[in-house]
């Protein structure tokens, strides 16, 4: 079955790099599945990884028309270093200035799992760095040097940062309540304020008494706060551990900002 | 009054004996024995191995630090284990023979309730001929592995870079000395380190740095890779080691199985096969690990070594030790209690419990060479395991032989590591990496077997002043200053 090859800007995959344990018709089939996509676009070779499957396979056609399969590619024994222009299917229409290795040595196996090597030069060895760049998750955008890079970029639409597979979001359901604590704590300030200018015992006694509900609401709030924030922060789990820190942060400062006003209601009503 | 015999004073045997001494209080004896005087927060012998610390500003003496906490250090290696006891007596014992104390070659019979065993590794450069003999560094490399060794390799670097100075062109080698070595980490870390020095000693366009190793990709680290953050992209340790080598003009050689060190020279064995010679004018080559060699005797005095060790010398525990070809591995082969099938009173951690199989894929060259890193057992999960392993015991002697055992499975632990790449308050660097699970989980993360929200890396300083930050941190924990209990292992 001809698949669709995952093409920018949709992000690659974050399952990658899983090498083949069990030969099996699975691999057969996905094996046959990548011939057919190839044919059906024209390509000189093509990963299971482009097509959104997480195994470590490499089809490569040869000019005769017959297929190189290799599951879980390995490369070493490099020599040499070479710049060329390269295309890749994941950037349509695109190409960029690599520099690989002129010379690679593979070790592979074969779908029956027999261990088998290669080595390559020239073209080839190019081709089979790129494709088991892509078992590892990788395009030639990471292979770019600095310059190149930037001028790579240029030419993509959404920049290169499109792949992270979950971004830390910025705004969050808790700084809705962060809002409410601040609007209680100002209401503390303004009534402080007020304070002053009252000479009423009764009504001063009434004002502490607001001013002391509204303290001990705000350290429930914040207690709230503290424990649903973390809640909110472990579902972006990337970024888990920075935010634990800046709701930490927070919370230490909104109570010291209460500690402070309450203090000075204390002292001063 | 029970007693706990802890066989080793390493990052696990020192949690483990440390925290059961807190938990156990004075009603009952915690004992270590250890071969070593000093304790050697391992990690920092990199930066000894540069010339950048001290051998005293990474070790410190054990013997007052067990004093103040109860503990009964003796200063000896073990030699075997008696778990049935001998003849005319039940009580298991361990025999150790005393290195220090004024004792130096005498021997004791220790007794013991529960033991563990937390040797570490026999550091094995006997494997590859010309690396060294039995346990004994050679004379053509040097290591970072034990702080002496580590100073011994900052005496030679700086000579080298003298060499360099005076217009003499060097070649570094630095990278694994077997094919079956483990702690690639450790000569990660060195080989930026390194460069690091060499580049502010002004003579970085003088010297051929070098990587070789035992990995079949590079970034590999032992535990089949993993996912760095990087670039925008979550890419693998692959591409972003090999960018990291290429930006510091560092080649490399992976799928290399040293099997020959002479002076000045390296032969090696590839994945495909082939032989290769690599010169060099200074080299670190991590050792292959192996069991430090403990025998094992039942009552009658017959020697049951082979039941509860494994052949390479490490204990047995409570792992699938049949799980055979890659195919069939699990998750769940990995050990959870780590005790010992047999004595259920025994028990290991660190690097001495016998893993059941590689993390990363087995490998090896058509001539039959196994060529592949060792599963790691080292820093963070060594800790866990050592702490685990204490709780459970400490249950057992306070709340009865039937209470259950902690678990701590590298298949359900994460794991943070911070790799040095360079010293230096502002110019250093280092890499932050943490990977959950340590060994894939197949079944439960299709794909990678990791969960890849929790495993990503970043290089950066900030990661060096983690790093430096951490130094100290552990240090005060190992010494057991005033709140240690609560620094995380």
């Amino acid at each position: 079955m001809v698949k669709e090859i995952v093409t920018y800007p949709t992000p690659p995959s974050t399952e990658y790099s899983t090498d083949v344990r069990v030969f099996d018709e699975n691999i057969v089939s996905l094996i046959d599945n990548m011939k057919e996509t190839i044919e059906a676009n024209n390509l000189d070779a093509l990963t299971a990884f482009q097509i959104g499957n997480q195994f470590n396979v490499v089809v490569i056609k040869e000019d005769n028309g017959s297929y190189l399969e290799l599951i879980n590619p390995r490369l070493f024994s490099t020599k040499g270093q070479v710049t060329t222009e390269e295309k890749t299917a994941y950037f349509p229409g695109l190409s960029a200035k690599v520099t690989r290795h002129e010379s690679v040595s593979v070790v592979y196996q074969d779908r029956e799992g027999n261990d088998l090597s290669l080595k390559a030069t020239g073209d080839r060895s190019i081709l089979l760095q790129r494709k088991i760049d892509y078992t590892f998750g990788s395009t030639y955008l990471q292979k770019l040097d600095k310059d190149e890079k930037a001028r790579f970029e240029l030419k993509l639409e959404y920049g290169s940062n499109i792949a992270v597979s979950e971004s830390c979001p910025t705004v969050f359901q808790r700084d809705k309540l962060l809002k409410v604590i601040n609007v209680a704590m100002i209401a503390m300030v303004i009534l402080l304020f007020i304070s002053f200018f009252v000479s009423d015992e009764n009504a001063l006694v009434t004002m502490w008494s607001y001013q002391a509900y509204t303290a001990l609401a705000v350290l429930i709030l914040n207690i709230i706060y503290f424990f649903y924030a973390q809640y909110e922060g472990k579902k972006y789990t990337s970024c888990t551990s920075c935010q634990i820190g800046n709701i930490i942060g927070t919370t230490v400062i909104s109570l010291f900002k209460l500690t402070l006003l309450f203090l000075a209601s204390y002292l001063l009503i | 009054m029970a007693r706990l015999v802890v066989l080793g004073g390493g990052v696990s045997g020192h949690t483990a004996a440390t925290f059961a001494a807190k938990w156990l209080g004075s009603q009952h004896e915690v004992v270590v024995v250890t071969p070593n005087a000093k304790w050697n927060w391992i990690p920092s012998n990199i930066w000894v191995g540069v010339g950048q610390m001290s051998k005293e500003e990474v070790t410190f003496d054990l013997a007052p630090v067990y004093a103040d906490a109860g503990i009964t250090f003796k200063q000896a290696k073990a030699l075997s284990l008696n778990p049935e006891g001998k003849e005319g007596s039940d009580k298991p014992f361990v025999t150790v023979e005393f290195t220090g104390e004024g004792k130096e070659g005498t021997t004791e019979e220790v007794e013991y309730d529960y033991v563990i065993n937390a040797t570490g590794p026999k550091l094995n450069f006997g494997a590859t001929e010309g690396l060294g003999v039995g346990s004994n560094l050679g004379e053509h490399t040097v290591s970072v592995c034990t702080a002496d060794h580590a100073e011994h390799a900052a005496h030679e670097l700086a000579k080298v870079i003298e060499k360099m100075k005076a217009g003499e062109r060097q070649k570094i080698l630095i990278g694994t000395g077997h094919g079956l070595c483990t702690c690639q980490g450790a000569a990660f870390e060195y080989i930026f380190n390194i460069e690091h020095e060499i580049a502010k000693a002004g003579v970085r366009d003088m010297a051929d740095i070098k990587w070789i190793s035992n990995e079949s990709f590079l970034g590999d680290f032992g535990v089949g890779g993993l996912h760095m953050k990087s670039m925008g992209f979550a890419v693998s340790s692959k591409i972003f080691a090999e960018s990291l080598f290429t930006e510091r003009g560092i080649p490399w050689i992976v799928g290399a199985h040293v099997n020959k060190v002479e002076s000045g020279k390296v032969h090696y064995e590839l994945l495909d096969g082939e032989m290769g010679e690599e010169e060099f004018d200074f080299s670190m080559l991590i050792p292959p690990f192996a069991g430090v060699g403990l025998k094992a005797y039942n009552k009658a005095g017959e020697d049951i070594t082979s039941d509860i060790f494994a052949p390479n010398g490490f204990l047995k525990v409570d792992a699938n030790y049949g799980a055979g070809a890659y195919e069939n591995w699990k998750a769940s082969d990995w050990p959870s209690t780590y005790q010992n099938p047999t004595y259920s009173n025994m028990f290991a951690c660190g690097i001495a419990f016998a893993p059941p199989h590689p993390i990363s894929k087995p490998m090896k060259s058509p001539n039959g060479t196994p060529i592949g890193p060792t599963p790691p057992r080292t820093g963070m999960p060594s800790g866990i395991i050592g702490k685990a392993v204490a709780h459970s015991i400490c249950d057992r002697i306070l709340k009865g032989a039937d209470a259950p055992l902690h678990e701590a499975s590298m298949a359900n632990m994460g794991a943070a590591c911070v790799a040095s790449a360079g010293k230096g308050l502002f110019d250093g660097t280092a890499a932050a990496m943490t990977i959950y699970p340590v060994v894939p989980n197949f079944d439960k993360y299709p794909g990678t077997g990791r969960d890849v929200d929790y495993t990503f890396g970043e290089i950066g300083l900030a990661g060096h002043w983690i790093k430096h930050i951490l130094h100290h941190l552990f240090l005060y924990k190992a010494k057991l200053k005033p709140g240690w209990a609560l620094i995380p292992e």
